[in-house]
């Protein structure tokens, strides 16, 4: 691919912290090579606030190399970019053409407040694992893992889910900022194998209240988090989280 | 966890919202296939006979007020569900994507049920509200004794005003979007999502709920109004 340079000019949101209003900034983004990743930009154009003695554009980022799920970037209507299947690190500036105009807002959810620009404090997330997505192991030494014989296609299934990076983009994605490809994937990877099963119904109970204590929405069915989801985590994944929750509500003796 | 608790989760409203809904399917065809009757060249003997049968069975009017408490339960639970869901996200995205991520059948549920329940009250204030309490002329067909009450010629005269057949078959175009995405997803709410089913579900929902229903119903007004 050709590679070429472009200038840009960049809407991003600008948000002190919690409490502010918050608001978009116009930027210029000069002489941006088209192999640069989206974050790369965002160091160019931070490097020249610094400069100019502003204060930078906070944004979340840690391993740039697209498995971390900290870079929550809704850019121009979509979570990570208009790419399938990518994080923003991974969304390369060969997606824009010279002169375009790109707006960058934070995933917006009343769970997911903003910390400042454009991270968000998704600990909702970690809140809703701690709640029931784990297996109890005791001490002890380990048993022989091929000992407990798995189906191939289920662990296969199982490994899918557990390719969810928790970055949130379901949630941004959602009209309704729900959580369900999330919890339904973390949930899903346990449920598949044999060492979730005993945990099985406390966990789908457990992690729904969570999820809803913590105010996200409800699954409409649209398909816009598989649609936006980098790990291509599947709907087939919230229908199991369904038909988990069905069973250990109408089973369960509390 | 209780069933109170157990349906007051989000799921545990969507599983009402999907059950209730379900329900609602199942009385369309039913509906349908007694509407049928209307295009029959009997002078509505048919169609009487069959609303006096409809009207006066203890069964069925049990399952109609029945009935009537399911879309209240559907319309009430479900923009309880739609106010919660806006409720969470507090600040809206300035550019949102349209299309490119979701079809927009699955996001005008809420506007389409509301279209629906506006027709289902004026549906319901035409035929129903006059067949059993209001003043009806009657028709008594060769070899029968009893008078029957003759809704066939309330709709042959309800259909004559241009206006209402346009209402009604805004009303169908209403229930088709809703039930095009409806069905599909009252199903993946109670965790029917599988490789096998899937084509035919989506055929289900589209062609039968979705397009084939909702025309029969529109058909039979604009016929009439013709006629």
């Amino acid at each position: 691919m050709e590679h070429y340079n472009m200038n840009l000019t960049l809407k991003v949101w600008r948000q002190k912290n919690k409490n502010d209003q918050g608001r978009f900034e116009t930027l210029q983004a000069k002489n941006i090579s088209s192999e640069m990743s989206f974050l790369e930009m965002f160091d160019v154009v931070n490097e020249e606030l610094i400069n100019e003695g502003k204060d930078p554009i906070a944004f979340d980022h840690d391993c740039r190399e697209g498995i971390c799920g900290m870079c929550s970037m809704h850019i121009n209507g979509r979570a990570h970019g208009p790419w399938d299947g990518t994080t923003t690190c991974q969304l390369h500036m060969r997606a824009f053409k010279d002169g375009d105009t790109i707006t960058v807002e934070p995933w917006r959810a009343g769970a997911f407040p903003v910390v400042k620009d454009l991270t968000v404090d998704r600990s909702a997330f970690d809140r809703i694992i701690e709640a029931g997505g784990y297996i109890s192991v005791n001490t002890g030494n380990a048993q022989d893992a091929n000992c407990i014989p798995v189906d191939k296609t289920k662990a296969d299934l199982a490994f899918a889910a557990a390719a969810c990076i928790g970055c949130g983009a379901c949630v941004a994605a959602c009209k309704n900022s729900s959580a369900m490809l999330f919890v339904s994937a973390k949930v899903s990877q346990l449920a598949l194998l044999p060492q979730g099963h005993p945990e099985k119904h406390s966990r789908a109970l457990n992690m729904v209240a969570q999820m809803d204590k913590e105010g996200f929405g409800s699954c409409t069915n649209t398909g816009a988090c598989e649609a936006e989801c980098p790990k291509e985590i599947s709907l087939t994944n919230i229908a199991r989280l369904n038909r988990e929750f069905i069973g250990a509500g109408f089973s369960s003796e509390k | 966890m209780k069933w109170s608790q157990f349906f007051n989760t989000s799921i545990g409203k969507k599983l009402l919202v999907g059950a209730t809904g379900l329900f609602l399917c199942s009385f369309v065809i039913v509906h349908l296939a007694g509407n049928f009757q209307l295009l029959y060249n009997d002078e509505g003997k048919a169609f009487n006979a069959y609303a006096a049968f409809m009207g006066h069975n203890s069964l069925i009017q049990f399952i109609a007020w029945g009935l009537k408490i399911v879309i209240l339960l559907h319309a009430f639970i479900a923009i309880q569900l739609t106010f919660s869901n806006r409720a969470a996200r507090p600040v809206k995205y300035a550019v949102n994507p349209g299309n490119q991520t979701s079809s927009w059948f699955s996001r005008q549920m809420a506007i389409m049920g509301s279209i629906l329940f506006i027709f289902i009250i004026i549906h319901l204030a035409n035929f129903w509200a006059k067949f059993h309490y209001g003043e009806m002329p009657l028709h008594t067909y060769p070899g029968q004794e009893e008078p029957l009450k003759d809704l066939y010629l309330v709709s042959q005269e309800t259909f004559k005003t241009g206006w209402l057949v346009v209402l009604y078959v805004i009303g169908m175009i209403g229930l088709s979007f809703h039930l095009i995405h409806g069905f599909k997803s009252a199903c993946q709410t109670f965790g029917l999502n599988h490789k096998k089913y899937n084509g035919l579900l989506s055929f289900i929902g589209i062609w039968l709920f979705g397009i084939a229903i909702p025309v029969g119903f529109a058909i039979i007004p604009v016929v009439i109004y013709f006629k």
